[in-house]
C-alpha cells in the first residue's frame, strides 16, 4: 500500500524541517523517497505534519495499573469509550488497555513506553502489551532497589552487574534501566525510607549515590540504546530539589557509549516536576523549576521529562513504595501497597489535585516553569500518566505551552494565588512554537531513547508513524490547539491510515520493542552460579519459569546488543 | 406538567429510568414520551412499551410512577427540580447525583438511594437498603447536600463518605452506619448496628436507640443533655433532645473531628 500525503506543513526537528511545506511518500510501512501513481492521494493542505507522538514516561500496563483499575471503579465510572467496531473500554485516569491504545492514537501517538516493569511481574505487563492496541510500546525494567544489583555494586562488581542486568532485560523483554527511588523502596521493606542521595539503605547499605552512579556505568558498559531512567529519592518532598541536582551530577564524568543510536545523554530524570522542590514544608513550599532548568540548560548529559500536573482527579501509582504511604497518610484516600520479592515494591493511591489546593496550584506552576526554562533539546512531555494526570491532557499542556494567554488566564482565574506567588510562570513570555512541540514530544523522546534511527522523523526509511493535525502552524487561539492535539485529523501507524478526523478507523497492534544483550559466556557462567542459587535460596519461583515467553507479544521489535567485551 | 407513568403490568427484568425526569417532559407530547427509549436489562424499549402515559395539568414539574416496581432503577437520577411520587417501591439508584426538587416513595426503596445527592429532599415512605446517600462504589465523594428521610429501617454503609447534608432514619439502621464520614449529620431513631461511624474524620451520627458497639477508637468526652450539634463552627447548629454520651473520632486517623452521640437512656450498660 502506498500513500502521499500532500500539501502538509511539516515539523521534523530530527531532519531540521521547520514548517516546511512538502509532501510525505509511504510505501510498505515506510517513508520513502517517492511513490508510483497508484499511491493514495491525501491533500493535507493548511494541516501540520509531524511524526507520530513518543511517550517516553507512562504507566499503562502491569500489575500496578491494573491495581489502580481494580481499586477505582469510580474512575471506571468516569469516562467510556463505545464506538462501533472497536472494543468497549472504560476509565478516566486509568483507562482499559485497549482505550488506552485508542486514545493514544487519537491523540496522534505511535509509540509508548511504560515506565516500571517489575522482572518479576513482567508476564503481566506484556499480557496487557498484547492487549494494547495502536502503538509500539515498551518497557523499563526496575532495577535500582534489586537485591542483586545492590550486591554487586556495593562489591564494586560491574561486570558481573551488567551482566545480570543483561540477563533480567532479557528475561523480562524490558528496554531500558529504571531507578526508582535508588535505595528507598527496599528500606521501605523494613518500614523506612532514605533521606536524600547520600543516606545508606538498611542491610544493604548502599546509597542511592552508589546506585544510580553503579547503574550508569553499567548501562554505558553495556551499551543500551536509553540511558538509565531515573526517578531520585526524596520525590514530592519539599526541599528536594537539591538532591535532584546531586543525583543528576553523580555521574556525570561518565560517557555515553550506546552501541544502538545516536543518544548523546547518559542520565534521564524522569518527571522532573516532582522533583524540583524549594521550601522545608508544605507552608514555604516553593518553586525551585528555574533553579533546576538551569542547571540542566549548562549541563550537557541530561534529558528531562516533566510529569506535568494537570489539576485532575487522577491516580497515583509509582514503584516509590513509601512515598504512596505518605500520600495515604496525608490524604487518608484508599492505598494498594505492594512488594514484589527481591527487586522492589509500589503502591497506588487516587488523588485530587484541585485547581483551587495552594499546593497543588504550586505543583502545576513547577512544570511549566521547567517547561519554559529549559532548552527545548532536553525537555520529553509527560504528565508522568496517570500520575500528574491522564495522558490524553497532553493537548491542553501543548496549549499552555504555546498560548500566554491561555497559561495566564489558568494562572490567574483557575488555580489558587500561590501558583503565581512561588513560581516565574506568570513572568514568562516564553511561547512554545509548532517546532518545539515536535521536538519535545518526537524528537527529544526518540533520541534519548536511542530510537531515533527508526522513529521520532520524517526522513526516507523512518517508521511511516505519521500525526497531521488540522491547525495553522501559528494559531494562537487555546481550544483550537486544544482540539487539534487531542484529536489527530489522521494518524498513521507502520504506513497504515488508523485514524481520520479523530476518531480510530482501523485497529492494528503494534511491536514490543525490547533489547536483546549478548553476553559473554564464560562471565554468563559465572553469573549462573550466583543466580541459581539465590533462585534456590531467595526466590519463590524456579528460574526457568522466571524469562517472559516468546508468545507474549504480538510481534517482537528486538535490539540486539553485543555486549560481549565486557569480561 | 405532570407525567404519570402507570406500570401496565409486572416486570422481572430491571428497567432503567433515568432518561425521564420531570424537568426534562414539560414540553413533550404524551407521544413523544412514550417514545423515550430507555434500557431493560440489555435490550432498548420504548417508555409506552411497559408504561401507561398521562399528562396532567400541574402547577411544578412532576411526575408520579405508579403501580411501582423495585425494578425500576435510577428514578429521578440527576433531578434539580420539580417532584415526583413513587406509588410503589423504587429500585436501586433512587434520586443519585439529585440536585434539587424533591422525590416521594410511598413504599421501599432499594440500594444506593440518594447516592452522590448534592440538594434537594428525599422522603422514603417504607424501608431503605444499603449505602443509602453514599458514594459510588468505590468512590470517596458520598451525598454533599440535602436531606435524605426514611421512615422504616436503612440497611449497611449509609452516609458511606457523606461530606454535608443531613440523613434522618426514624426506624434502625444495620452495621457500619456513616463509614468515612467526612460531614454532614445522620440521625437515628432506632438502633443500629456494630461498628457506627468507623473512619468518619468529620460530621456527627446521632443514635436514639441501642448501638451495637463503640470502636475502641472513639474517645469518650462525656455526657450531654439537649445538644446542638453543628459541623463547623459558623454553623446554625442542629438541636436534638435527650441524654447522649458524647464521642469525638475515629483515632484511626490523625486530628479526627468526628462527633457520635449515643443515647444514655437505650443504652444503659454502655460504659460499664
Ligand atoms: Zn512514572
Amino acid at each position: 500500500m502506498e500513500y502521499i500525503i500532500k500539501n502538509g506543513i511539516v515539523f521534523d526537528p530530527l531532519n531540521n524541517i521547520d514548517g516546511e511545506k512538502m509532501d510525505i511518500c509511504v510505501r510498505d510501512g515506510v517513508i520513502v523517497e517517492s511513490v508510483s501513481n497508484e499511491a493514495k492521494e491525501i491533500d493535507v493542505s493548511g494541516c501540520v505534519v509531524m511524526p507520530g507522538g513518543i511517550d517516553p514516561h507512562t504507566h499503562i500496563a502491569g500489575p500496578k495499573v491494573n491495581t489502580g483499575r481494580i481499586m477505582r471503579p469510580e474512575d471506571s465510572y468516569l469516562d467510556i469509550y463505545n464506538k462501533k467496531g472497536f472494543k468497549i473500554g472504560t476509565g478516566f485516569s486509568i483507562p482499559t488497555t485497549y482505550k488506552t491504545g485508542y486514545e493514544y492514537s487519537e491523540m496522534g501517538y505511535t509509540t509508548a513506553f511504560e515506565a516500571a516493569m517489575p522482572p518479576l511481574k513482567a508476564k503481566h505487563v506484556h499480557e496487557e502489551f498484547v492487549d494494547t492496541p495502536q502503538v509500539d510500546k515498551g518497557a523499563l525494567t526496575l532495577f535500582g532497589n534489586n537485591w542483586i544489583v545492590m550486591d554487586y555494586l556495593k562489591e564494586g562488581n560491574y561486570e558481573l552487574c551488567a551482566a545480570y542486568v543483561a540477563w533480567v532485560l532479557n528475561a523480562s523483554k524490558g528496554f531500558a534501566i529504571k531507578i526508582v527511588n535508588p535505595g528507598g523502596t527496599e528500606a521501605w521493606g523494613w518500614g523506612k525510607n532514605v533521606h536524600g542521595l547520600d543516606d545508606p539503605n538498611p542491610y544493604f547499605n548502599i546509597t542511592g549515590r552508589e546506585i544510580v552512579r553503579g547503574l550508569t556505568i553499567v548501562n554505558e558498559m553495556l551499551g543500551l540504546p536509553h540511558s538509565v531512567h531515573v526517578h531520585p529519592n526524596d520525590l514530592g518532598h519539599p526541599g528536594n530539589w537539591k538532591t535532584t541536582i546531586e543525583t543528576m551530577d553523580c555521574a556525570k564524568d561518565i560517557e555515553p557509549k550506546p552501541k544502538y543510536g545516536k543518544r548523546e545523554t547518559i542520565y534521564h530524570n524522569a518527571h522532573l516536576q516532582f522533583h524540583s522542590y524549594g521550601g522545608t514544608s508544605w507552608r514555604d513550599f516553593e518553586s525551585r523549576g528555574v533553579e533546576i532548568a538551569e542547571h540542566i540548560n549548562k549541563s550537557n548529559h541530561i534529558t528531562i521529562d516533566v510529569g506535568q500536573i494537570t489539576l485532575d482527579e487522577t491516580t497515583t501509582m509509582t514503584a516509590d513504595g513509601p512515598m504512596e504511604y505518605d500520600l495515604h497518610m496525608s490524604t487518608g484516600n484508599k492505598w494498594a501497597n505492594c512488594d514484589v520479592e527481591l527487586e522492589t515494591g509500589s503502591g497506588v493511591v487516587p488523588f485530587h489535585y484541585s485547581p483551587k489546593g495552594p499546593v497543588y496550584s504550586v505543583q502545576w506552576a513547577i512544570g511549566l516553569d521547567i517547561f519554559l526554562n529549559t532548552d527545548t533539546d532536553k525537555v520529553l512531555l509527560t504528565t508522568d500518566h496517570p500520575n500528574g494526570g491522564p495522558f490524553i491532557r497532553y493537548s491542553r499542556i501543548i496549549a499552555w505551552l504555546m498560548s500566554k494567554k491561555y497559561r495566564d488566564y489558568w494562572l490567574n482565574e483557575k488555580v489558587h494565588k500561590w501558583a503565581k506567588a512561588r513560581s516565574s510562570v506568570g513572568d514568562c513570555d516564553k511561547e512554545y512554537t509548532m517546532y518545539e512541540v515536535a521536538k519535545i514530544s518526537r524528537a527529544n523522546p526518540a533520541k534519548a531513547l536511542g530510537l531515533s534511527l527508526e522513529r521520532g522523523h520524517l526522513g526516507v526509511g523512518a517508521i511511516a508513524d505519521i500525526a497531521v493535525y488540522d491547525i495553522d502552524p501559528e494559531e494562537k487561539d487555546a481550544n483550537t490547539i486544544e482540539k487539534a492535539f487531542r484529536y489527530a485529523k489522521y494518524t498513521f501507524k507502520n504506513g497504515k491510515m488508523v485514524v481520520k478526523d479523530g476518531s480510530v478507523v482501523k485497529e492494528v497492534f503494534g511491536d514490543t520493542i525490547h533489547v536483546n544483550v549478548k553476553i559473554n559466556e564464560e562471565l554468563e557462567k559465572e553469573l549462573m552460579k550466583d543466580l541459581k542459587e539465590r533462585f534456590k535460596r531467595d526466590y519463590t519461583i524456579q528460574m526457568d519459569n522466571y524469562p517472559v515467553p516468546n508468545e507474549l507479544a504480538r510481534s517482537w521489535r528486538s535490539i540486539n546488543i553485543d555486549a560481549t567485551d565486557i569480561s | 406538567m405532570e407525567l404519570i407513568l402507570t406500570l401496565k403490568e409486572d416486570i422481572t427484568v430491571p428497567v432503567e429510568l433515568d432518561a425521564i425526569l420531570p424537568e426534562k417532559i414539560q414540553d413533550m407530547s404524551e407521544e413523544d414520551i412514550k417514545n423515550i427509549e430507555i434500557p431493560q436489562g440489555r435490550a432498548r424499549i420504548k417508555i409506552g412499551d411497559i408504561f401507561d402515559v398521562e399528562l396532567k395539568d400541574s402547577e411544578i414539574p412532576k411526575m408520579t410512577v405508579k403501580n411501582s416496581s423495585a425494578k425500576l432503577k435510577r428514578i429521578g437520577e440527576g433531578m434539580t427540580t420539580g417532584e415526583i411520587v413513587v406509588e410503589g417501591d423504587a429500585g436501586m439508584h433512587l434520586g443519585v447525583e439529585m440536585k434539587g426538587g424533591k422525590i416521594v416513595v410511598n413504599g421501599n426503596a432499594d440500594n444506593w438511594a440518594g447516592q452522590g445527592m448534592k440538594g434537594g429532599e428525599i422522603i422514603i415512605k417504607g424501608n431503605a437498603e444499603d449505602y443509602l446517600g453514599s458514594t459510588y462504589r468505590g468512590g470517596y465523594k458520598g451525598m454533599s447536600g440535602g436531606t435524605l428521610i426514611v421512615e422504616g429501617d436503612a440497611g449497611h454503609e449509609i452516609g458511606e463518605h457523606m461530606t454535608n447534608g443531613v440523613i434522618h432514619v426514624k426506624g434502625s439502621a444495620k452495621s457500619l452506619t456513616g463509614i468515612h464520614l467526612s460531614g454532614g449529620i445522620i440521625i437515628i431513631d432506632g438502633d443500629v448496628g456494630d461498628r457506627i461511624g468507623g473512619e468518619m474524620i468529620k460530621g456527627a451520627i446521632v443514635v436514639k436507640g441501642k448501638v451495637g458497639n463503640v470502636l475502641p477508637t472513639f474517645k469518650f468526652e462525656g455526657i450531654v443533655e439537649d445538644p446542638v450539634i453543628k459541623i463547623r463552627k459558623k454553623d446554625e447548629g442542629v438541636k436534638v433532645e435527650g441524654k447522649f454520651y458524647k464521642y469525638s473520632g475515629d483515632y484511626c486517623l490523625t486530628k479526627p473531628k468526628g462527633q457520635l452521640y449515643i443515647s444514655v437512656d437505650s443504652n444503659p450498660d454502655l460504659r460499664k
